[in-house]
């Protein structure tokens, strides 16, 4: 039992990690909470859907995902958050989340509030080392390992990836080393947006797509990003695992109510005792 | 339709008129159609409303009540206690209307009965909720519950899982009042009938995984799986139990074990879901005007698909015999009319044009409804017959009826 | 339809008093609380808890402002050791945790069945009118004494200690004031305020089930601030009769026009114009409706 929630844990962490990676990305260079990234999640699933129902390929419908979600995020930044750069955290924020409802919405209107789903082939689970596993957590997990290894390939060896590093450590220095800050949001904003997608995606192929799937997940991608350390790609993958694996794992014992809420008390206890997360720098606190 | 979409006219054309000058020629009994459009309930809710709606023009169609025509006044509760509430007293209050027909969920009947028991006027609602049945929500027995409640269909369940022959059954309940309602009503029945109850888990809605509570209840190894749960979550349990290769069975209610949730799955993993609903009265007379109206209504879908609905139609056409029975417009005399029109004994009337003629000819009638034979018992409920289906490779077939 | 512009009168006015608690906080001080509507929560259901014990309404009432502000005590203690952002989503977090545990403990809270017949306010004086009013008097003149409070607060040295909060901690910690102890008593007076408005709601619905308590309320209220005026008194009440007549205007919008808008997609709608309205006000009009236009 122990080994089959252990799976269950990963695929449910990989989402985790995604989303985390989306808002961590945005948190550490934009340096807010983007409450739109569940929205923009959801985005992506429901472009995904329609590309598979056209296609009847994930492949596709992952590539329509990425890219619909990296549009609506980018288009949330040119509109909404460029135009509010210089104005106080909380502002940022309350616009975030009125993109989040707007884009909530326009779903809502677009596609209604019945729940749909992938139409996937589902079988039995495979033997691997004598654990039982479903091939659609194969799938899944192969999927986002593909993404984030995408996601690392653009943060870590192309110039573009290394300027937005540059900024997320150090917006002033990167500024006189002459790097364009325009280019470079533009460039976190696609990324984001794309890793939100694929996010939304895996949610929608594992469970069902409705308006409200992407939002649900909010505080717990918000968790990751916080435990992983803010800005840091490879703690929010890392903390979405182990989100992910304990809410699995643990429930049986603390209960299946409070799944939830385990979240946000790791999420208290690190910004208590560890404000820069697992593998944060050291934040400015006051 | 035809009164909103003269007033929709009316307002384009410029006469500016508030909605109520322009129908204040003839007086009218007004009723309030209060039903869960948006949110939870809004699978139903669209043709509950416009089952009132079509069966208020039936009843006007066969000359109104005590002469006057029914006036309905729709509105949305969002499936929302503090929106119903304030939907309700907007319909109290500006529409004035005498009745209020068809709150859904049990959280919002709950929230709007004082509202109703305080201006002296009926709510007819389809919640599963028990503390409907009694004060001090229905302190003052104007409260009608269409639907059975959370207890009588846990009965059902149990009833079908002991002629089903099985053995161990385990429970699993969204965490709502309904779903809590529905497996504690089979636990409680479960164990009257002599049995042992198996492993319960209450499980949180919007979860992107249920496999740790799929686990812990497969891992007693029941030889079935009753549900008290919805249609987003019990796709993805289905889903996730299918993927697991763990043979059991499941007894779902019919609102969750629906063809949108074979269409959701496939044949492979619904195959042998037993689905337990409330039958609509499928043979009666007023199942078959009903579904008429229904398909009419609703673009052509069957009027089986929303049982709701039927409530609703039946809510119309018993407040409507109940009025012409009295022969007043006054709440109390039509409240004390409800079940002389609704219970037996008396001539079986399908439709409110019969059972008008019925009542004109000095007959004591006895509607049998389109949701179910409508016999109120002391606290304002029904108890209908239970239907279990079986899917079978796609097919929700009705193998047999149930009755508690 | 007198009683029906009562009971909006009564939710508005709750939602008057939830602003105001957020202008205290946020206009103010500058505390980004994203977690009001668990100080709501806690308020209804201790009143209501309390009440069915058979404990006096007044009692009640005070109770219901007192724990709602002993809970924030906690959340106060961790603000000070965080950012704003930060501090964001931990509140948040702290309400969906409220609503899971009352949606848990049911020995506690009865769970998600709710708790229904919990005593009206002035029940004493008859059902209907007499009743309503009665309510509707006593919770304007709350909040016409907690906006007179608060008037006098932002002129206190209190008033500009927090100010100094929200512009420049640091200048106001080289003055030798400390910002921690005034984080936490404001905090815990703005829960106090969202702790009585919750039991005015508690004893007006006459019904509380957790899915009444969704974040969902919290950014009406933020939405009612926005519109309003950050950091202004009148703002808090102009916004939060702004929201009403958003939130109750398109019903009547339905019964002129039923065939422009299905009810279906009506909710969508609803949902985008707050959407819209905290975007387009955070970009353009920062400063509210009846904000200080010489100021930020």
């Amino acid at each position: 039992m122990f080994g089959a929630l252990l799976v269950a844990g990963i695929v449910h962490g990989l989402i985790i990690g995604l989303a985390a990676l989306a808002v961590t990305l945005v948190f550490g260079i934009a340096r807010f909470p983007n409450a739109a990234a569940g929205d923009t999640m959801t985005a992506g699933a429901y472009a995904g859907l329609a590309a598979h129902k056209a296609s009847g390929s994930l492949l596709v419908a992952g590539g329509a995902a990425m890219v619909a979600s990296a549009i609506v995020s980018l288009l949330g930044y040119l509109l909404v958050f460029r135009l509010l750069a210089r104005r106080p955290v909380a502002s940022l924020l309350v616009a975030a989340i009125g993109i989040a409802f707007l884009l909530r919405a326009a779903l809502g209107l677009a596609f209604g509030h019945q729940q749909q789903v992938f139409q996937v082939p589902l079988a039995w689970p495979v033997e691997v080392m004598g654990l039982r596993i479903p091939p659609m957590d194969l799938t899944l997990a192969g999927v986002a390992a593909c993404a984030l290894a995408a996601a690392f390939g653009v943060l870590y060896l192309t110039s573009i990836g290394r300027q937005m590093r540059a900024v997320a450590d150090d917006p002033d220095l990167a500024r006189v080393s002459g790097i364009r800050p325009l280019r470079v949001m533009v460039a976190l904003w696609l990324l984001a947006g794309a890793a939100a997608g694929i996010a939304g995606l895996m949610l929608g192929v594992k469970t069902i797509v409705s308006p409200e799937m992407g939002w649900e997940g909010l505080l717990t991608a918000f968790a990751a990003a916080i435990l992983g350390g803010i800005g840091s790609p490879a703690g929010a993958v890392l903390a979405g695992l182990l989100l992910g694996i304990a809410q699995e794992v643990s429930t049986p014992y603390v209960g299946f109510t409070y799944k939830i809420a385990l979240a946000f008390v790791v999420m208290l206890a690190v910004l208590l005792v560890r404000p820069r997360g697992l593998l944060g720098r050291v934040e400015g606190l006051r | 339709m035809t009164i909103t979409r003269r007033l929709a006219l009316g307002a384009a054309a410029g006469t500016l008129a508030l909605p109520n000058v322009v129908r204040a020629q003839a007086e009218t009994f007004r009723i309030g159609a209060l039903n869960p459009i948006t949110g939870a309930g809004s699978p139903y809710g669209t043709g509950m409303q416009r089952m009132i709606q079509a069966a208020v023009e039936a009843i006007n169609a066969a000359g109104g009540v005590n002469g006057r025509r029914i006036e309905v006044f729709a509105e949305d509760t969002q499936t929302s206690p503090q929106a119903a509430v304030l939907a309700a007293k907007k319909l109290i209050e500006v529409n004035r209307v005498r009745a209020i027909l068809g709150t859904w969920s049990s959280g919002v009947s709950l929230a709007v009965i004082p509202l109703t028991n305080e201006a002296d006027i009926i709510l007819m609602h389809t919640s599963g909720a028990p503390a409907l049945s009694t004060p001090p929500a229905n302190a003052r027995n104007l409260g009608y519950r269409f639907q059975a409640t959370n207890d009588r269909f846990g009965r059902a369940f149990a009833e079908i899982a002991v002629r089903e022959g099985f053995r161990r059954p385990a429970t699993m309940a969204f965490n709502n009042a309904s779903g809590i309602g529905n497996t504690d009503g089979f636990r409680r029945a479960w164990a009257a009938k002599g049995n042992q109850n198996g492993e319960h888990v209450i499980y949180e809605p919007n979860q992107p995984s249920y496999r740790a509570e799929l686990l812990r209840v497969l891992a007693t190894r029941p030889d079935v799986i009753v549900m008290g749960s919805f249609l987003p979550d019990t796709t993805i349990i289905l889903r996730e139990w299918f993927q697991t290769g763990t043979p059991v069975k499941w007894i779902i209610p019919g609102w969750a074990a629906n063809p949108q949730l074979v269409q959701a799955l496939g044949p492979a993993v619904t195959q042998g879901i037993i689905a337990v609903e409330s039958v609509s009265n499928e043979g009666a007379q007023a199942f078959a005007a009903y579904d008429a109206a229904h398909r009419r209504a609703m673009n052509n879908q069957p009027g089986a698909a929303n049982a709701y609905a039927a409530m609703t139609w039946d809510m119309a056409t018993t407040l409507a015999l109940a009025i012409e029975q009295a022969k007043s417009f006054e709440t109390a005399a039509i409240n004390a009319a409800i079940r002389q029109v609704a219970n037996p004994p008396g001539d079986q009337v399908a439709s409110f044009a019969e059972g008008k003629a019925a009542i004109a000819a000095g007959r004591k009638v006895n509607f049998e409804g389109a949701s179910s034979v409508l016999d109120f018992d002391q606290h304002g409920d029904v108890t209908p017959d239970f239907g279990a289906f079986f899917i079978e490779q796609g097919q929700i077939n009705r193998r047999y009826i149930v009755k508690i | 339809m007198e009683a029906y512009l009562v009971a909006i009168a009564i939710i508005a006015a709750i939602y008057v008093l939830l602003t105001l608690g957020l202008t205290l906080q946020y206009g103010l001080t500058g505390l980004v609380n994203f977690g009001h509507v668990g100080f709501f929560a806690i308020g209804a259901y201790a009143s209501a808890l309390l009440s069915l014990q058979g404990v006096p309404l007044v009692a009640c009432f005070a109770a219901a402002a007192a724990i709602a502000a002993l809970a924030a005590y906690p959340i106060g203690l961790v603000a000070l050791r965080l950012r704003d952002d930060y501090f964001a989503v931990v509140t948040l977090g702290f309400s969906e945790t409220v609503r899971l545990v009352i949606t848990s403990e049911r020995w506690l809270t009865n769970g998600v069945q709710g708790i229904p017949g919990i005593p009206r306010s002035f029940a004493g004086m008859g059902v209907g009118m007499p009743g309503a009013l009665a309510t509707l008097g006593a919770i304007a003149l709350v909040c016409m004494a907690v906006a007179l409070m608060l008037r006098r607060v932002v002129r206190s040295p209190f008033g500009r200690a927090i100010e100094a909060i929200r512009d420049n901690e640091d200048a106001l910690r080289a003055l030798g004031k400390d910002p921690a102890r005034f984080k936490i008593q404001v905090l815990a007076l703005g829960s106090a305020l969202a702790g009585l408005a919750g039991a005015f709601y508690a004893h007006y619905i006459t019904y509380l089930s957790p899915d009444q308590f969704i974040p969902l309320v919290t950014f009406y209220v933020w939405m009612a601030m926005i519109m309003g005026g950050v950091g202004r008194v009148s703002g808090a009440v102009v916004g939060a009769l702004l929201l009403m007549l958003f939130l109750e205007g398109t019903r009547f919008l339905r019964d002129l026009a039923p065939d422009l808008i299905s009810a279906v997609d009506m909710a969508s709608v609803r949902l985008g114009a707050v959407g819209l309205a905290l975007v387009v006000f955070t970009l353009f009009r920062p400063q509210g409706l009846m904000g200080d236009y010489t100021r930020r």
